[in-house]
Parts: C-alpha cells; sequence; structure tokens
C-alpha cells in the first residue's frame, strides 16, 4: 500500500470543486483501486469463491470424506425437493419467523417508549432491555435451557408454586419453538428496542411542545404524532428482522437440536448436519442455494415494499 | 441524530409538569419490565453461588442457603474457559480492527476515486451484501481445509472481516463528508492515503465508532463460523467452546451457570461503561443504513 | 462533549490488541515433548472416572505433553471429529465407536493403526476377543484398538428394592423373565417410591427398544444390507411395552438424560434402564445401589451395546514421534483398563478380564457375563452410537413413549426415515 504517494503538483488552482487533477496518468486512473484492493481480495477469497464453489460442488456428490467424486448433474437438486427434511426445516424457519418477529418489534417499541426521557433512570432501563444483547448465544441458550428445567427450572417452578402442571418446554412438539420464540425475544429485542430509542429521540421536542398546546391528550400524542413519526423505523425494523430471523441457527441448535422429532429443525441446521455430520458436502451445498434464492427473493421483494415507501417518507 | 444533544427549553415551565400519575404509572411499568428482563440474569447468577446438590431441589430455593464460590473455582481450575477468553480477545480485537481498516480504505476508494471497474466491483459489493454468511459454511469450510486454515486464528478472522455493508455504510458517510477538507489537505501535498488518516477518519469517527463497537460485539459473539471453522477445543472461542466442551462431569448446574456468567461478564461490563457510545452507535447505525 | 469517551474506547482496544499481539507470537514455539491430544466423548460417571485414570497417565509420563478434551457426546463429538479429520489438524488420538467405524470412512478420515508399534508397546491379537479384533479391521488394515464393551443393564437401588421385596437371601435382585414378571417387578418398586419404577431416556429409546426387539429376535437388513426387514409384529410388541410402561407411570413420559440420572440418584425411580457407565456417577452420589443384566424380557438374552475404541483420527503431517507416544498411550490404556472398568465397563483387553483386580469390583463385575450377548447396531454408514439412525428412533418414538403418537405411527416414521437414509448415496 505504500506505493500509493503520487508526487502532488502544488501548481493547480485548489478551489475548484473537481478532484480530478493532473498527476502521473497511470496513479490517477488505476490509484484508486488500491483501496478497495484489501477488502476486494478479501471479499474474492472468503465471499465470491465459496458462493461459486457452493454452486459448483451442489452438481457433485463432494463428500467430507474426501472419496470419490462423481458428477451428479442436477440430482442432488431433484433429490432436494423431494427431500420432505428440507421442506419441513424451511417451514420451521419461516413459522420461527413469523413468530418471532411481531413480538420483536411490538415489544421493542413498548420498551423505546417507557424508556424515552426517564432521566436517570433511563441508564438503568437501557442497560436492562438492552444487556441480553450482549451475551453470547451459548450463554443465552445455557442459562434459557436450566430456566426452562423441568422440575426444578425457574419457569415451571413459578408454575408448580402457582398451582399450575409443569410443562417440558424443550421435549414437547409444540410448546419447543415458543420456549425458543420467548429466549429469542428476550436475547434479541434489544437491538430493536435502540432503534426506536434513536428514532424517538431525533422528534424534536416541539413537536409535542405545539400539540400539547393545541390540547392534545398523552394518547393522541402517542397515535397521532409519534407512532406515525416512527413509521420509517418501524419498516427498518421489520426489514432487519425479517432477514435476520430466517437465518436462525444459533438458539435452535443450542437448546433443542432442532428436536423434538425435528420439530424446531432449522435450515441452516439441516445444512449442517447434511454436510458436516452426514458428510454429503454437494447436497448441503444445494440445499444452501435453495435457501439462499429464499433470502435474495424475500429481501428483494421487502426492497420493494419498504424502498418504496422510504422513498416517498422523505 | 445530533439534535439530541441539544439542552433547548429546560426551564419550559408547567407545560409538561413533573410527576403526573400517567408518568409515575409509566416509570413503574418501565423497572417492572426491566426487573422481568433482568431476571433470568440473575437467576443465572444466584444459581452459579449454589452448591451442587442445592440446585436440583424441589422445591427450588430462592437465595442460595451458603452462597459459594466453588462453582466458579472450578470453572476457572479446569482451565479451559481461560483459553477461550484469550481466543475470543484475539479474534474479536483482530476482526475489528481488520474490518475497520479494511473497509475504510475500500469505502474511501468507492466514494472519492474513479477508476476503471469500480461500478462493477461496487456492484458486486452491493450484492455481497444479500449473501447471507450463513448460506456459505459448507464451501467455507472446504476452502479452509483446503487452505490449512481450520483451528487457525486466521481461519476465524479473515471470513468475518469481509461485511460488504460497513463498506457500504462508511461509503455513504463519506459521500456525504464535505470535499473542501481534502481539497485543503490536498494542497498542502498530502497523499490521497494520508487524506483517509488525517481527515476521513476524524471526520467520521462517530460512524467508525459505530462500526467498531458493532463489529466487535459481533466478531465475541459470533458462534456458527467459529463452531464450524474451529474442532480443536484449543482454539475455540467462548460461545463455541462452552457450548462444545465439557470441563466437568455429573451434577453441575452450578458450573454451568459460573460458565456462563463468566461468559457473559466481559461484553456486560463493556456496554455499562460504554453504554452512551453503543447506544449511539445502533441510532447511527440505523439511520444512516 | 463526548471527547473523553472515544479515548478510553481507544484506550481499551489498544490494550486488548497488544495483549492479543503478545499471545499470537507467544504460543506454539518452544515444543519439545512428544505431544497427545486426546479427544473423547465421556461424559457423565465416565468422564469423572478418565479424568482420575489421565491424571495417572500424566504423572507417569513427564515427557509426554498430554492433553484431553472430553467434547459432548453424539453428534457434536462426531462431526467435530471428523471435521478435524478433513481440516488435516486432528488430535493424536481419540475415542470411536466401534459401531462407527465404517460409517467413519475410515480410508480417508482415519490412520491405520501401525501394527509393530502396538507390538512393542505390548499389545497383540490375542489379546482380544477374536470377533472384537475383527471388528476393528477394514480392508486388511487395522483402524481401532478395542477398549471395552458396554452393555446395557439394570441399576437398582438396593434400599427401594429390599422394601418392595425384589432381593434374594444373597442381597441381588431376584432375576424375572419374562413380560408379566417384568411388570410386575416394575410396580412393585413403583409402590415403594411413590412415583416411577425405573428411569429411561425418553428422548434417545433407541438402546431399550434395540434391546427388546433383539431379545424377539427380530431383524433389521436383510443380507446385502440394502432392504429393510424390520418385522413389524415385533416391533410393534417392543415398542407397545415401552409405550405400556411410561402409560401406567411406571417409567416417567419424557425425560432426557440428566433427568434419567439425576431421577435414579434423587429416588424417584428404584431401577434404571441404562448403559452400565453410570457407576461412578452413583458411587460419588453414595447411592445404595447395584446393578445386574437387564432381565430378559422376551425369548433370547440380548443387550443392545458398542464398544469403545481408540483410532487415530487422519493428520495430514504425522509427526512420528508424537505418533509412538500415541501407541504408548493406548497401550498403556488398556493395561491399566481395570480402573477403567470400574467406572462400569467390561474390559476388551482379555489380561485384565481375567484378573482379580477386575473380577473382584462390585457391582461392575456382576454383568460381565453378558458380553458375548451384546448386541451391535445395524451394519450402515449411518448406524451406530450417537449415528442418524439412533436419532430417527428417538425422534420417532419419543413421541410414543408420550403418548403423542401411537406406537404404530411411530414405527412407519422409523421405518421411513430408515428408508430414505437407506435412499440416500453413501458418502463413504
Amino acid at each position: 500500500m505504500a506505493v500509493q504517494t503520487p508526487p502532488r503538483t502544488t501548481s493547480s488552482p485548489p478551489t475548484t470543486t473537481a478532484p480530478q487533477r493532473p498527476g502521473p496518468p497511470w496513479t490517477e486512473k488505476w490509484g484508486g483501486l488500491f483501496f478497495v484492493a484489501p477488502f476486494g481480495v478479501l471479499f474474492a477469497f472468503f465471499l465470491l469463491w465459496p458462493t461459486l464453489s457452493g454452486l459448483w460442488n451442489s452438481f457433485f456428490n463432494t463428500s467430507l470424506a474426501g472419496v470419490q467424486q462423481e458428477f451428479l448433474g442436477l440430482r442432488n437438486w431433484q433429490e432436494m425437493f423431494g427431500d420432505p427434511a428440507v421442506w419441513a426445516s424451511l417451514r420451521n424457519t419461516l413459522v420461527f419467523t413469523a413468530m418471532s418477529t411481531p413480538p420483536l418489534v411490538v415489544i421493542a417499541l413498548v420498551m423505546a417508549l417507557l424508556a424515552n426521557r426517564q432521566g436517570l433512570l433511563g441508564w438503568f432501563l437501557r442497560f436492562a432491555y438492552f444487556a441480553p444483547f450482549v451475551l453470547p448465544a451459548t450463554v443465552v441458550t445455557l442459562i434459557w435451557v436450566w430456566i426452562y428445567q423441568p422440575g426444578f427450572g425457574l419457569v415451571n417452578g413459578l408454575l408448580t408454586a402457582g398451582g399450575f402442571a409443569e410443562i417440558d418446554w424443550l421435549n414437547t412438539e409444540n410448546r419447543a419453538m415458543l420456549a425458543v420464540v420467548i429466549t429469542t425475544v428476550w436475547w434479541t429485542v434489544g437491538f430493536n428496542f435502540l432503534l426506536y430509542l434513536a428514532a424517538l429521540q431525533g422528534i424534536p421536542e416541539q413537536v409535542y411542545e405545539a400539540a400539547a398546546i393545541d390540547g392534545a391528550s398523552g394518547r393522541q400524542q402517542l397515535f397521532r404524532i409519534t407512532l406515525p413519526l416512527l413509521s420509517r423505523t418501524t419498516g427498518l425494523i421489520v426489514v432487519l428482522q425479517l432477514v435476520a430471523s430466517l437465518k436462525i441457527f444459533d438458539q435452535i441448535y443450542l437448546m433443542t437440536d432442532g428436536g423434538p422429532n425435528y420439530a424446531t429443525r432449522p435450515i441452516i441446521q439441516y445444512i449442517y448436519e447434511s454436510g458436516f455430520t452426514s458428510y454429503r458436502i454437494g447436497y448441503a451445498s444445494a440445499v444452501s442455494y435453495m435457501f439462499f434464492l429464499v433470502i435474495v427473493i424475500v429481501s428483494i421483494a421487502q426492497f420493494r415494499l419498504f424502498g418504496g415507501r422510504k422513498e416517498a417518507d422523505r | 441524530m445530533s439534535s439530541v444533544t441539544i439542552p433547548r427549553t429546560k426551564p419550559s415551565g408547567p407545560v409538561v409538569p413533573r410527576f403526573t400519575f400517567p408518568q409515575v404509572a409509566l416509570a413503574v411499568g418501565a423497572v417492572l419490565l426491566a426487573l422481568v428482563w433482568l431476571a433470568p440474569l440473575l437467576w443465572a447468577v444466584d444459581t452459579s453461588l449454589k452448591p451442587e446438590p442445592e440446585t436440583t431441589r424441589t422445591p427450588i430455593t430462592w437465595l442460595p442457603e451458603a452462597p459459594t464460590f466453588a462453582a466458579y473455582q472450578s470453572v476457572v481450575d479446569q482451565g479451559s474457559i481461560l483459553r477461550w477468553f484469550l481466543n475470543s480477545t484475539i479474534v474479536a480485537c483482530l476482526v475489528t480492527v481488520l474490518t475497520l481498516g479494511v473497509s475504510t480504505l475500500a469505502a474511501y476508494g468507492f466514494s472519492r476515486t474513479t477508476f476503471p471497474g469500480r461500478r462493477v466491483l461496487f456492484g458486486l459489493l452491493i450484492a455481497g451484501i444479500l449473501v447471507p454468511p450463513q448460506v456459505l459454511i459448507v464451501p467455507l469450510f472446504q476452502e479452509m481445509s483446503s487452505l490449512r486454515l481450520v483451528d487457525t486464528y486466521w481461519g476465524i478472522v479473515l471470513p468475518q472481516v469481509v461485511a460488504p455493508v460497513m463498506v457500504f455504510v462508511l461509503k455513504k458517510f463519506f459521500d456525504g463528508v464535505s470535499r473542501d477538507y481534502e481539497d485543503a489537505a490536498r494542497v498542502d501535498g498530502a497523499t490521497r492515503l494520508r487524506i483517509v488518516w488525517s481527515v476521513m477518519v476524524p471526520m467520521s469517527r462517530p460512524v467508525l465508532g459505530a462500526v467498531a463497537i458493532f463489529t466487535f460485539i459481533g466478531a465475541w459473539n459470533n458462534f456458527l463460523w467459529p463452531f464450524i471453522v474451529t474442532t480443536d477445543p484449543s482454539m475455540m472461542t467462548i460461545p463455541v467452546g462452552l457450548a462444545n466442551v465439557q470441563g466437568s462431569y455429573g451434577l453441575r448446574y452450578a458450573q454451568i451457570m459460573a460458565s456462563a456468567v463468566l461468559g457473559g461478564l466481559p461484553l456486560l461490563i463493556v456496554f455499562a461503561l460504554f453504554q452512551r457510545q453503543v447506544v449511539r452507535g445502533v441510532g447511527d447505525a440505523g439511520i444512516k443504513g | 462533549m463526548t471527547a473523553s469517551h472515544p479515548t478510553r474506547r481507544t484506550v481499551l482496544t489498544a490494550a486488548l490488541g497488544l495483549a492479543g499481539v503478545a499471545t499470537l507470537g507467544g504460543c506454539g514455539s518452544l515444543r519439545r515433548d512428544a505431544r497427545i491430544r486426546e479427544w473423547n466423548l465421556f461424559g457423565g460417571g465416565d468422564g469423572a472416572r478418565l479424568l482420575q485414570i489421565h491424571d495417572k497417565f500424566v504423572a507417569e509420563h513427564k515427557d509426554m505433553a498430554f492433553e484431553a478434551h472430553t467434547l459432548a457426546w453424539g453428534p457434536p463429538f462426531y462431526t467435530k471429529l471428523a471435521m478435524s479429520a478433513a481440516g488435516g489438524r486432528a488430535p493424536e488420538v481419540a475415542t470411536l465407536h466401534l459401531s462407527r467405524l465404517k460409517g467413519f470412512s475410515p480410508a480417508t478420515m482415519l490412520d491405520p493403526i501401525p501394527l509393530d508399534l502396538l507390538a512393542k508397546a505390548g499389545i497383540t491379537e490375542p489379546d482380544f476377543l477374536p470377533a472384537t479384533w475383527d471388528r476393528c479391521k477394514i480392508d486388511g488394515q487395522l483402524y481401532a484398538v478395542p477398549l471395552d464393551q458396554h452393555p446395557f443393564v439394570l441399576y437398582y437401588n438396593t434400599d427401594i428394592c429390599a422394601k418392595a421385596g425384589l432381593l434374594g437371601p444373597d442381597g441381588r435382585i431376584k432375576p424375572v423373565r419374562g413380560v408379566e414378571p417384568f411388570l410386575d417387578m416394575l410396580r412393585a418398586v413403583k409402590e415403594v417410591t411413590g412415583k416411577f419404577a425405573a428411569s429411561i431416556e425418553t428422548t434417545n429409546p433407541w438402546r431399550m427398544w434395540w434391546t427388546l426387539y433383539g431379545q424377539l429376535e427380530g431383524g433389521f437388513f436383510d443380507e446385502s444390507g440394502r432392504d429393510l426387514v424390520i418385522d413389524d409384529a415385533k416391533a410393534l410388541e417392543a415398542l407397545g411395552l415401552m409405550a405400556k410402561l411410561a402409560a401406567d407411570g411406571l417409567t416417567p413420559k419424557s425425560a432426557d438424560y440428566p433427568s434419567l440420572v439425576a431421577q435414579f440418584s434423587n429416588g424417584d425411580a428404584g431401577l434404571s434402564f441404562n448403559g452400565e457407565w453410570e457407576v461412578t456417577t452413583y458411587q460419588t452420589a453414595k447411592l445404595p445401589f447395584s446393578m445386574a443384566p437387564f432381565p430378559v424380557v422376551y425369548d433370547v438374552p440380548k443387550y443392545a451395546g458398542d464398544a469403545h475404541t481408540f483410532v487415530l483420527p487422519h493428520q495430514a503431517v504425522r509427526n512420528e514421534a508424537d505418533t509412538a507416544a500415541t501407541i504408548e498411550y493406548i497401550a498403556w490404556m488398556l493395561k491399566n483398563s481395570a480402573e477403567w472398568a470400574a467406572g462400569g465397563h467390561i474390559p476388551a483387553y482379555q489380561p485384565v478380564v481375567a484378573s482379580p483386580e477386575y473380577l473382584n469390583l462390585k457391582p461392575q463385575a456382576e454383568y460381565r457375563s453378558v458380553a458375548p450377548d451384546v448386541l451391535f447396531d445395524p451394519d450402515a454408514w449411518f448406524s451406530g452410537s450417537g449415528a442418524q439412525l439412533q436419532n430417527e428412533a428417538g425422534a420417532a418414538f419419543a413421541g410414543v413413549l408420550a403418548g403423542r403418537t401411537t406406537p404404530r405411527q411411530g414405527l412407519d416414521q422409523f421405518k421411513a426415515a430408515t428408508r430414505k437414509l437407506l435412499d440416500t448415496p453413501s458418502p463413504v
């Protein structure tokens, strides 16, 4: 990078707005590339290459064990479309996304409204609401598996103390996903909360003062001013959250390992299991690609949906 | 964003009376919610201070009858957790420093220079934002395995440095920085590299800070990639090591909670210290992004 | 106003960075001893036992740098081991279930055991039962050294069983044979505990089912290994019995492995159906207990089981001194396997099996007679301890025990899953 020292000629007038100035023609033309190069090389190696080699692998029966490699054509893809486990895990991923996104948005909003302009108390509230977000997935799941434990866990302890029946959260098919969602909301709502808080703090005080002078009640201020002004932030949060939720893996793998009876296994775990546990790199690559396409479609759809709105809001 | 800090209308009189009933109710509600949110953490600490047999007693005891640090002692004695702390620190620092460096340069390159192919490369970068790292685990592991980078720091770090979205955020920020300062520096004979360092970096300190904080938290907490690329327990980071390696046997809930508390503590402390920057960083990144 | 904060942050980051750089340069140098990194999957009582044995090994071998790690049992362990072999930096030695050997792709993922070094360390073929030794050889190469054998057994709480009138005059549990006597025994225990008769692992009920199905002499694959020949009537009989136990409250409807241990430890259950490896846990807990072969509930004595072996995961660059030290470690472990047997396992190394040191172990030597009747998992690349076939059984059967699905539904799901695995092109 130290090559980047073109002798500057101070002769040219400094006030021209166009930055293109006569220098050695080679560096002027190509010099910019040097700035992009370090990132570009890493990008090529660790993003572009695996993206392409993954596609390539999906046409072979590549094995982690490094044994025979044969060209399969589209057979991995055919197998995938007929593999119920692919669709079941894709469904689990979508169910998780659908279950987790609404509370992650609504609770974040409520938290932001509660914590906004609370003075000294604000520090404590921000800490409490956001703290879980800085914990690693493993710490979160160790704590929550312990909390959900039948017999001596906190949740069941509270349930039995209140005279209710115990629930074996993580080993019951229709409870396990709910348990994971509760944990996820606890863990990650803090990020959305901060986004809302920043947006709330960006609303000028005068708006409320003017409304108060006009006799608007607190409730009216909330529904007529605050929420409409937050709509752009809400759009942003929903977009970020949907894509983040689709990539679910950590919590589920660590809490239920996809069980019971695969009722919570997300698509990324199926990719992991096919590729590494069962050695089937080629097949896992095909599934990865299918999921990649799903994410791209969702992202583009959102971009269309919310991108348009964003422009209109400006 | 910056309008937050403007201390306007301080003594604005009776427009907003200080403590009305709804305000108190809201504050109480807020505190209750905060306590609910802290409860799991407190329960973890509580459990970690119990002697093992007490952890599985029914009905559960709320406070340890005889608090003890024995669980912490045995977790630390098993040794691995300190090694994982070190690995996490090395990895998170490397990722943060490299991401900042590489992304700043690239953002400057895209924002301020022209070179043949710039548009194409920028298009690739934008497309790269769409590629979720999660779907690359299989081919990336194969690549690392042929590069002999499995179970190395570089194997953990390098893929995490490729963060097109950071380049994008920084480029958008640089686009908004007036060119006057640069031109002035150029007049003084500064090279473009020097301009990046002495003009762009200081000008964009808040946004770089935000990028740094989130890169660091992200790298420290990243589970999936280090989980894939490390198999040797002595190369694992905190989240991976805690999940995969067992250091003790038999009844060990107190120890598990002790290791969870230890694993979560560093970033909790960092967050408590730098709360203002983190909160502002999210706002900046969110509103810019 | 924020001027001071970035400084604080910078200082912190810089300090952490420096610490990081210092260590990056600091490690990896000065390697003088032969290095042995051992990975195992022994949790619970086994793990505790292994730790003590390893401490002794380290004390006797000051010239070796020895490091052992326990990874989470089952798929996590095997996936990591396979990935490390594929990555080229595998540990020097690892444990592996004998039932997993073929499916692990030994030709590419393991390095053959050098027989000359093994012989030099004093371990030779006649030290093992021929059947065991043969299973460790693939294509004429030895890929694994057997350490033990571990059948599914019966643990019983002696206090509870005495109250239930199940003990003979010698203080041992009276053997029962047949379904009704078996149920009577469980009912008697439940009466005493007031909760469960036996603790079982419903999340992974494979071993119990495979034991019962084996006692009915049910088949699994045909001779070609490509067709499923499960006998529905027998499979349903076994599964139905398990469902009945759960439905009658003799066993829990839902319990994972830690619960199995906890329920036997705290007296919620007077019996426990499990592999024999939790001896140390219960001894440490000072539980009044003993062990016996699992009852012959049906026709023939068969007990689901497996064997632990030592293997050399494939390394891209193998260091001779390390390999020699590793073989020495394996040999030492076999010769000292009476201590390992104290944790419950039946040693594979015959000189130890015949030794008074082993024979005097109580209750560990009480069930050694079952060794010839240990039933390995079906032979397929997706089968074996912690492999996919067991997972599929867990997924399908846990619902049956919980009462959510019928045995018929559970069996159909399991068979469909197994057929799908059979249809999947083998990656090894």
